[in-house]
């Protein structure tokens, strides 16, 4: 495999950018013409996947569109008839699927997610915030000028910034971001626990047709994609997830089992998830917080769970081990290697430490942005078998702790062993911790595909 | 050893179907919908009957032509397949099975397999048992879920299973004095429980099953 044209990828598909401000645009395109003008003016600015030896840049521009947004370019039917079908249907759709019922059904989602308008994302990053706004500000103006797009709404999300510094903690205290998956191809300082497990133990870089279209994947096979080839090339798919945080909810359950179980409140929230809130694996260092392990990338994220097949250290079903099992299935892991998502996203609403008065009716949560070459294969998969059903973790039908649907019915067993700090315990009539409020299926085009689509120049033959 | 994985059985069975062109709608037709009328789950008959883990009917018109450089070619017959996996390790589980399925779902039995070739009917359970053993194929291999446990005794472990993890949930921390008062008379509640019904454990069952939908290439 040769290094990829990082000049024609998009920047948030190579790498995440690691800036704590971001904008999340909503455009609604009313004429066909207009909005190809629109990416016409807007392409020079898309941030690629290119290195910065200069330095990082005040902002980044990023741009995706879902299958109504392609069909407000006219592009050709024959094209657009080619993309996979769970595209071309969108995540509301799809949402008996994904167990985006209940709490978490359409109905409750928010207005713009539920009205079906949304035709593109742009996604703004900010070094400051100074920059985002100036950058926002930039595109609200040229929207204005151009006519190119209505602006049917945004959504803000930052990091935590504690003591001017930020971090990358979400609202239940989590340190999250460790890893995603290395591909073949990618410039990119790599860690062991972030590609595919071999069976020497060691880790290497996943197909990279997992990621981006037109390239073979862990099978061999190129991922479906649409016609004509080069429109799809060095593209990906994105699922946009708002999820909102009950956090007086996490808090009090917490609190409440924390007194119950014997390892207390801090050991649950770690079994929660696999690690401990400061980010240390449960795997790596059952007892303790350990901030060596955290800062060492040689440590972070290399481990397995074979050796652990009780869940004595890490539970069965934790979170982090449902939706990236290694080698807790067996056969060396060979059978999630098709499974796999790169992840993106940054809380959004205001932190409250520990202590302050919150409520769930907060507006406060995760955005969470998978990208995947095959959306039915790899983010659908996780959602439905992994997050909303236990059945391959040997879970039965327990759902994911943090994200599962439960609505007050759900169950979550933390394995133990004889000794007082680490005993069984049963979580028991969990509630939901998280709530979907919306979001839906993009496609991230490559440099040249944004060039054809502004151009008109799309030819399925 | 083919058909037997544990103490499961995994039978295969193909009855051709009847080719009568006088037939209206046609006797392939005719199964078809009937299998549609059938409930699943606790109403299914294969649940009424003793013994079945799992089981699927299927009508099977024939194969199917893919094209070039596939050569065309046709089945003798139209057939009724039945695939089940039940409690049996030999032969002679086998027949009490089938001798079972004759005796408590007969009428299910004659209105499926009545449009069959040379079927004989479930009155006569011997007739029945060679008929069912003269369309069997061998089954190489096959999967169980469970193949050491009979379907009482899955049934009751799963009832088990739950009642213990909900009296857990409820009963963490408690005082050891009560707690052994109350789980000596948890045990013998759930002890003089009877054994649920078959197809009662699993989708949508006790408020808890599985509720996502399946499907498509996602599995």
């Amino acid at each position: 495999m040769s290094k990829l044209n990082e000049t024609d990828i998009q920047g948030f598909v190579l790498r995440g950018y690691n800036f704590h401000y971001a904008r999340y645009l909503f455009l609604h395109f009313e004429d066909a013409a207009r909005a190809r003008k629109l990416i016409e003016w807007l392409l020079p600015s898309i941030t690629t996947g290119q290195r910065w030896d200069g330095g990082k840049p005040q902002s980044t521009t990023n741009i995706a569109f879902t299958h109504r947004g392609l069909a407000a370019f006219e592009l050709p039917a024959a094209t657009l008839i080619s993309f996979p079908v769970e595209f071309q249907q969108g995540m509301k759709d799809r949402a008996d699927i994904l167990g985006d019922t209940g709490l978490n059904a359409p109905e409750h989602w928010d207005a713009i997610w539920r009205e079906g308008k949304v035709h593109a994302w742009l996604g703004i990053n900010g070094l400051t915030a100074a920059g985002l706004d100036a950058r926002c500000a930039e595109i609200e103006a040229l929207l204005e000028e151009t006519k190119g797009a209505v602006l049917l709404g945004s959504q803000d999300a930052a990091s935590q910034i504690v003591n001017g510094t930020a971090n990358t903690k979400e609202h239940f205290g989590y340190t999250d971001g460790f890893g995603n998956p290395d591909y073949l191809g990618f410039e990119r300082s790599t860690q062991p626990g972030q590609g595919k497990l071999m069976p020497d133990g060691s880790w290497q870089k996943l197909a990279t047709g997992e990621l981006l279209l037109g390239y073979a994947d862990e099978a061999g096979e190129l991922p479906v994609a649409p016609v004509p080839h080069i429109l799809a090339s060095n593209g990906t798919f994105m699922a946009y997830r708002k999820m909102h945080q009950n956090l007086a909810t996490f808090r009090a359950y917490l609190e409440e089992h924390g007194k119950l179980y014997g390892g207390g409140k801090e050991k649950l929230a770690a079994k929660f998830i696999g690690r401990w809130r400061d980010g240390t694996p449960l795997e790596l260092s059952p007892d303790r917080e350990d901030q060596s392990i955290v800062l060492d990338p040689q440590r972070s994220t290399n481990f397995t769970y074979g050796a652990d097949g009780d869940g004595t250290k890490c539970p069965v079903g934790a979170h982090m081990r449902r939706v990236h099992p290694r080698d807790a299935f067996g056969f060396n892991g060979k059978l999630i290697d098709r499974r796999r998502i790169t992840r993106r996203g940054l809380p959004y609403g205001p932190f409250a430490a520990e202590g302050d008065a919150v409520s769930d009716t907060d507006d406060r949560g995760i955005i969470f942005m998978a990208l995947n070459a095959s959306l039915s294969r790899q983010f659908e998969f996780v959602q439905q078998q992994w997050i909303e059903y236990g059945n391959d973790a040997h879970q039965g039908n327990d759902k994911d702790m943090l994200m599962g649907n439960h609505g007050g019915h759900g169950k979550f067993v933390v394995q133990g062993d004889r000794s007082a700090a680490n005993p069984p315990y049963v979580c028991a009539h969990l509630p939901s911790f998280v709530e979907l409020k919306g979001g839906d299926y993009f496609f991230l085009p490559s440099i040249t595909a944004l060039g054809m689509i502004a151009m008109n120049l799309v030819d399925p033959r | 050893m083919p058909n037997v994985n544990g103490s499961v059985y995994g039978l295969t069975i193909l009855s051709p179907i009847i080719d009568d062109e006088k037939a209206t709608p046609s006797h392939d037709l005719q199964i078809r919908a009937y299998l549609a009328t059938l409930p699943t789950g606790e109403e299914s008959p294969f649940a009424q009957a003793a013994g079945t883990h799992l089981c699927r009917l299927v009508v099977m018109d024939d194969v199917v032509y893919v094209g070039m450089p596939a050569c065309e070619e046709h089945l003798k017959s139209k057939y009724l397949i039945f695939e089940s996996n039940l409690d049996a390790a030999n032969d002679a589980g086998l027949e009490s099975y089938l001798r079972g399925l004759a005796g408590t779902i007969s009428q299910h039995l004659d209105a499926i397999w009545g449009h069959c070739v040379g079927y004989p009917g479930a009155g006569n359970a011997d007739a029945f048992v060679r008929y069912m053993k003269a369309c069997q194929l061998e089954t190489t291999f096959f999967f169980a879920a469970v193949n050491d446990k009979t379907v009482p005794e899955t049934l009751r472990a799963l009832q088990t299973q739950r009642a213990v993890t909900d009296f857990i949930a409820n009963h963490q921390g408690m005082e050891p004095a009560r707690l052994q008062a109350e789980f000596v008379e948890f045990a013998a509640r759930l002890k003089a429980e009877p054994t649920p019904p078959a197809g009662s454990i699993g989708e949508g069952s006790w408020g808890r099953g599985r509720t996502i939908k399946t499907g498509g290439h996602n599995e």
